[in-house]
């Protein structure tokens, strides 16, 4: 049972098409991510989900009502602006209190929410200040408590953390999903950055040149990317293209045994670097090997970053163990993965 | 050698614009009554005799009558049409734009005989009403300007939050537009106050004695006796002058200091 039903929407900007049939069904409590690089009509989106924007054909339904033409002030949806959007001439209480003064709720009962909500996003101290004299983080959570405070039907984000620095963005994006958890709001996040929308979301919608690619949890988009641009956006991936011929992988002198390798013709076959070895020997049971050359090797404290040759021209990325130090650049070494890692896009 | 040419345009620009200004002032305070130099020594005699004299002190009470409610108009007129022409698409915005400005640029004597006529015909001729009428027409336009400038400054994303968390169109204009375009108001008002409060064209054109302005008074003033009672009335319309200007650079300081939030 979805709560928000995204229909068919197609959005154009004079002859530039935003939004290429953009459905999503989006269920009570959800936490969903928009993912998508620059200028996928991420934000288009969402104005239209906030009531900015008309649609150009489609509807958009809220708990099975159409609300496609409800203007913002009525829909109860609480926005995150990329700016913050706070109001400059009011203190953050006021600020935060401003949608509870539209609605007309007694006084008493706005100071008390206000209150609440300020501790929520722990700002009780800066309650009298105004945005500008708070850090960017600051103004972020006041921007979230403003959004929240009304409970609305739906938060929608547009990129909140793009402004801050990436340790604060890691402890705002735990401090969000932590607040999604305590009020089971649903939220629509929008964002560029994978780690981000991984981090957060229970469900990631992948945009592309105004489409979705792909809709589903962080798990499905990194293990079974529908097509080569989810494998490529969301988390690193090893491509190598080639074609299928008698029910076997074939890119150039590499030549390989796959399940699913049955329909004929042109595919990517997809290989995550942490599913690959660098193997000294032409190894063990049940495993492929290639034979390569490492081309550069990177000590990370972590693990161990090695790009390996196959070949004149194919270049994998793989993750290695860091414990026993790195294997030296040069070094002839075999590539071992086993073929049921291997995904073949089309 | 950048320093010196900067000190000598400077220096010579302050000459320029302000010399003639600085030479005539100091003879307010002559006790000669001849508007010559060398002086003959310090007085605050003439300003008495101005503030002593009905002619000089209906003056200016009318000018400032006239000023007051040619900016209330002003204001009301340009401030309105600023805020429903950022409502509009951006063809029409230009060609409103355009219409709202063109009191400014037609000539001042065309104008003042355009309203001579026209109060003439309505039955206004020398009233007050025709002279407010005529002076916020005036001023609107430089209204118009500045609360069109301080609109399309604020971030629109203050409207669309405004609107997101549930307030009317009206609620957002008077709770978030309004107290943010704030400067943009008062400067505006200024500009209109102090064009009315020295117009002399369009006054000369409309004022009957009972309603004559201070600019007009001061150009009669000019023409019947010349006493220093005439520096002391400049004195005290550039100063009225000069203080709206300090009042607008703040305001325009705090106004800077608001958008850039
Ligand atoms: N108001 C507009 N007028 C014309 N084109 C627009 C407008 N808004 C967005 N677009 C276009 O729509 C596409 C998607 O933009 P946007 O939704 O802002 O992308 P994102 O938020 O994913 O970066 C872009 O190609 C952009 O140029
Ligand atoms: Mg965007």
């Amino acid at each position: 049972m979805s709560f928000i039903e995204i229909q068919s929407v197609n959005k154009h900007y004079g002859a530039v098409q935003a939004l290429y049939d953009v459905s999503l069904s989006i269920a009570k409590g959800e936490f969903v991510t928009l993912l998508g690089p620059s200028g996928s009509g991420k934000t288009t989106l969402l104005k239209i989900l906030a009531g900015f924007d008309p649609v150009t054909s489609g509807t958009i339904r809220m708990a099975g009502r159409d609300i496609t033409s409800v203007p913002p002030e009525r829909r109860n949806f609480g926005l995150v602006f990329q700016g913050y959007a706070l109001f400059p001439h009011m203190t953050v209480a006021d600020n935060i209190a401003y949608p509870l003064k539209v609605r007309r709720r007694p006084r008493g009962e706005i100071a008390e929410q206000v209150r609440a909500m300020l501790d929520l996003v722990q700002l009780g101290k800066f309650a009298n200040r105004k945005p500008q004299e708070l850090s960017g983080g600051q103004q972020q959570r006041v921007a979230l408590a403003r959004a929240l405070v009304f409970r609305p039907d739906l938060l929608l984000l547009d990129e909140p953390m793009s402004a801050l620095d990436k340790k604060l963005r890691f402890d705002l994006q735990e401090e969000l999903r932590d607040i999604h958890r305590r009020l089971g709001t649903t939220f629509i996040n929008v964002t560029h950055d994978q780690e981000e929308a991984m981090h957060m979301s229970d469900s990631i919608a992948v945009m592309n040149h105004g489409q979705i690619e792909q809709f589903g949890p962080a798990f499905t988009l990194y293990r079974q990317p529908a097509n080569r641009f989810v494998a490529g956006f969301v988390g690193k991936s090893n491509l190598l293209e080639g074609r299928i011929a008698q029910g076997r992988f074939q890119a150039g002198d590499i030549v390989l045994s796959l399940p699913g390798a049955a329909a004929e013709g042109r595919v990517a076959l997809m290989l995550r670097p942490e599913d690959v070895e660098l193997a000294q020997a032409p190894v063990e049971g049940g495993k492929a090997a290639l034979p390569a050359e490492v081309v550069s090797a990177t000590y990370t404290g972590d693990r161990a970053i090695y790009t390996a040759a196959v070949g004149p021209e194919a270049r994998f990325l793989v993750y290695g163990s860091a414990r026993t130090g790195l294997i030296p650049e040069g070094s002839r070494v075999h590539l071992a993965f086993d073929p049921q890692d291997c995904l073949l896009l089309r | 050698m950048a320093r010196s040419i900067f000190w000598i345009s400077t220096v010579l620009c302050l000459a320029f614009l302000a010399l003639p200004l600085l030479l005539v002032l100091p003879l307010a305070f002559n006790t000669s009554s001849f508007l010559t130099y060398p002086m003959e020594g310090f007085t605050f005699a003439w300003f008495g005799e101005v503030f002593g004299q009905p002619s000089w002190t209906k003056a200016i009470w009318n000018s400032v009558k006239v000023a007051a409610g040619a900016m209330a108009l002003a204001v009301l007129i340009g401030g309105l049409a600023a805020t429903g022409v950022t409502l509009t698409g951006r063809v029409l915005q230009m060609v409103l734009s355009a219409l709202f400005v063109s009191p400014v640029v037609v000539p001042s004597i065309v104008v003042a005989v355009a309203f001579a006529y026209a109060f003439g015909r309505a039955g206004l001729s020398g009233s007050y009403a025709s002279l407010v009428l005529a002076h916020a027409i005036l001023g609107a336009p430089l209204v118009f300007l500045s609360v069109l400038t301080s609109l399309r400054g604020l971030d629109p994303d203050l409207d669309r939050a405004a609107a997101s968390m549930g307030a009317s169109r009206l609620h957002r204009f008077r709770h978030v537009t309004l107290p943010l375009a704030a400067p943009g108001f008062l400067a505006g008002a200024l500009f209109a106050f102090i064009t009315s409060f020295d117009e002399v064209v369009v006054a000369l054109f409309l004022a009957a004695p009972e309603s004559t302005t201070l600019p007009i008074a001061l150009f009669s003033g000019l023409r019947d006796r010349l006493q220093p009672t005439i520096v002391v009335v400049a004195l005290l319309l550039s100063l009225v002058s000069l203080l709206f200007l300090l009042a607008m650079g703040q305001m325009q300081k705090r106004g800077a200091a608001a958008s850039r939030n």
